[in-house]
Formats: C-alpha cells, structure tokens, sequence
C-alpha cells in the first residue's frame, strides 16, 4: 500500500498540471473577465475569443491567458477645444485581418456617467499589424474612460 | 339484401360524417412570430451593401465629436450660427437613403450635445417663422413674450456634402461589393472657405438580395 502512494502522487501532480495547461473556451464562466472588477482609464475586451485569462490548476503560480489581440498603449489628451480624445493602439498577433468594433464610455470624476451615448466604431486591425481607434467626447470637462472592443459580428 | 343496403347506407353515412369532420376545423391555434426590436446602431438580421442605420449612427456621431472638437466651430468667443439641412448634401451614389436622415440626426445630436456652443438656424422651418413673424407685425397677434428682431437669424456656415459609391459585382458568385463615401463640409456662407471636412468610407460585400426603400 505504501508503495503505491508515490505513483499516485505524481500521477495526481501530473493531472493537476495538466488541467493547468488546457485551455477554457470564450463561453467558459470559469473566465477571470466576467468578474473583474470596473475600471476607470481602461480598455476591456468584451468578446473573450479576443482575449481570455482564467485561473490555472493548482500549484500554478499564472493564470492561463489566451490571445489575438492584444493592447499596446491607451491614453488620453485634451483637444484644441477643451474636450477629451481617448485613443487605443491595438496588436493583432494572428496571420489574419481582424474587423473590430470599439466604444468609449465617458465618467466624470464622480464616477458618473456623462457625454452622449456611445456608439460603436468599427475598424480592421490588420494581420501580425499595430491599428488605432480614436474617439472624442463631446464635453469641455475632466473625464475618466473605459474603452470596450469586440470582433465584428 | 335488406340488411346490404343498411350496410351501404351507414358506410356513407360514416365516410361524411369523416370528411365533415376534417373540414370543420380551420383554426391554427398557434402563436404569431413577434416584432423584434433591434438595436439601431448595430448591424441587424437584415444586411445588405447599402447604407443602413448602424452606418447612419455611427458616421453622425463621428461627424459631431470631429466639429465640436474643431476650433473654428467652437472655440469662438460668440457662438457662431449654424445651417444643418440636406439641401446641399447631395446622393449621387447608387444607395437608396433619405439624406435627411443623415442631417437630421447631425443638427439633433450636436444642438444636444454643443449645449450652446453653437446656434443652429432652422432655415426649413423659415416659412413657419416668417407666417408668424406677419400675423405679429399685422396686429392679428400680439408680440409674445421674448423679443422682436429686425429680421430672421443668418447663418455664418452651413453644412454641405456628397455621397457616392462604387460597385462591382462577381459574376461567378452572384456576390455583390459596394465602397460608399459620405462627404461632409462646413462653407463659410461670406467667404465661401470650407472650415471643417469629414468623411466617412466603407466598403461591404454580400450575396444575399436585399431591397432597400
């Protein structure tokens, strides 16, 4: 019996690691952006086949994380006007064209929502390529930005 | 030979009676398919190569944020006056649209969200201006509430505009490609410069037919 418990437990350390590695589907309710907490000043992928991370195994110090696209840098500037321009630089790490789709919703410091409705942008990131999406609010205030992208339907 | 006839009798009697039966009822007792409402700036369950609702959202709302972010529109001490109408935006694509609706949602949203930073002259509404500007100076009614001017507002810009397009169309496969170019420009209605230039381009592809009206 004692001679057994060491197979086991490297068969169990394997199988283990093994779940670690696979990977979840986009449908998953396993995945950590369904849950994440709202973020002002961020950029979210609403569509998970663009991007997902979900939580490994045990013993596994990451978290797994699936890719298409991915984010360079995000930011945002005041206009010759006074009003805000967000912009988001976007990675394609696949040998195909993506059509996206991406909305900017403006809060003012309060956290409110303000400026018009948002409305979605489309705009092709091109295959292995860099892409920009730009979006002005319409208001002279201070505001905070949340960014969502999705892949055209 | 009595009780053959009674036989043949109830036979038809029973054969009827079925095919009375099978008759009587035409009521399908069944739900209708509801309306379903779709969200306007998104692309619906019916697509074509036109210019559809999602296209109208998004490059009005493109247009608006470009302006007010423009400071020769809004960055004037005194807000400057504006005409938004479709009499100079021209369709001279193969797209059916109603370019009003194109203006109409433009002055709309930027009368809302300028908040002042731009007045905007109702050039076709003028005809209704005017009606009640005479019933006013012919006594009929009296002056209201607000104040008298010498004359109806002028317009410092006005908006102007194109839409065209190119088809091209696979024989092979039936499937049908249209490019679209919306133009928008602000004239300067004394010098005749153009302060402001928008554009808005798409190209779409699809096989199914689709009928716009």
């Amino acid at each position: 019996m004692i001679k057994l418990i060491k197979p086991l437990a490297a068969v169990a350390t394997c199988l283990s690691l093994l779940t670690g590695c696979a990977s979840q589907s986009s449908s998953s309710t396993e995945l950590i952006e369904r849950t994440a907490p709202i973020t002002m000043n961020s950029v979210a992928f609403t569509d998970y086949d663009l991007k997902r991370t979900w939580p490994r195994g045990f013993g596994q110090m990451e978290n797994g994380e699936s890719y298409r696209l991915s984010l360079v840098q995000h930011g945002q500037r005041p206009s010759a006007t006074g009003t805000t321009e967000v912009y988001v630089v976007l990675r394609n790490h696949t040998d195909y064209d993506y059509q996206i789709e991406a909305r900017t919703q403006f809060f003012d410091q309060d956290g409110v929502p303000v400026d018009v409705k948002p409305t979605w942008q489309r705009s092709t990131v091109p295959a292995n390529s860099l892409a920009t999406y730009r979006e002005l609010s319409t208001t002279t205030q201070p505001l905070q930005y949340r960014v969502e992208v999705r892949e055209v339907n | 030979m009595f009780k053959k006839n009674a036989f043949i009798a109830a036979c038809t009697f029973a054969a009827t009676s079925i095919l009375v039966s099978g008759c009587a009822s035409n009521i399908e007792n069944v739900q209708g398919k509801p309306t379903v409402y779709e969200d306007a700036s998104t692309t619906g369950s019916v697509g074509g190569v036109g210019i559809e609702s999602q296209d109208v959202v998004a490059m009005t709302d493109q247009m608006m944020r470009d302006m007010l972010a423009n400071p020769m529109l809004t960055g004037r001490a005194t807000p400057p006056r504006i005409i938004i109408d479709n009499e100079y935006l021209k369709n001279e694509s193969t797209s059916v649209i109603n370019t009003n609706m194109l203006t109409d949602r433009l002055r709309i949203e930027l009368n809302r969200a300028a908040n002042g930073r731009m007045v905007f002259v109702g050039r076709h509404f003028s005809d209704m201006v005017q009606k009640e500007r005479d019933l006013k100076r012919d006594g009929a009614v009296d002056g209201g509430t607000i104040r008298q001017t010498a004359a109806q507002a002028g317009a410092d810009f006005r908006l102007g505009g194109r839409i065209s397009s190119l088809d091209a169309i696979d024989r092979d496969t039936g499937t049908k490609s249209r490019y679209s170019q919306i133009t928008f420009e602000m004239i300067d209605l004394e010098l005749g410069t153009i302060v402001w230039s928008g554009l808005y381009e798409m190209r779409k592809a699809a096989r199914d037919n689709v009928v716009y009206r």
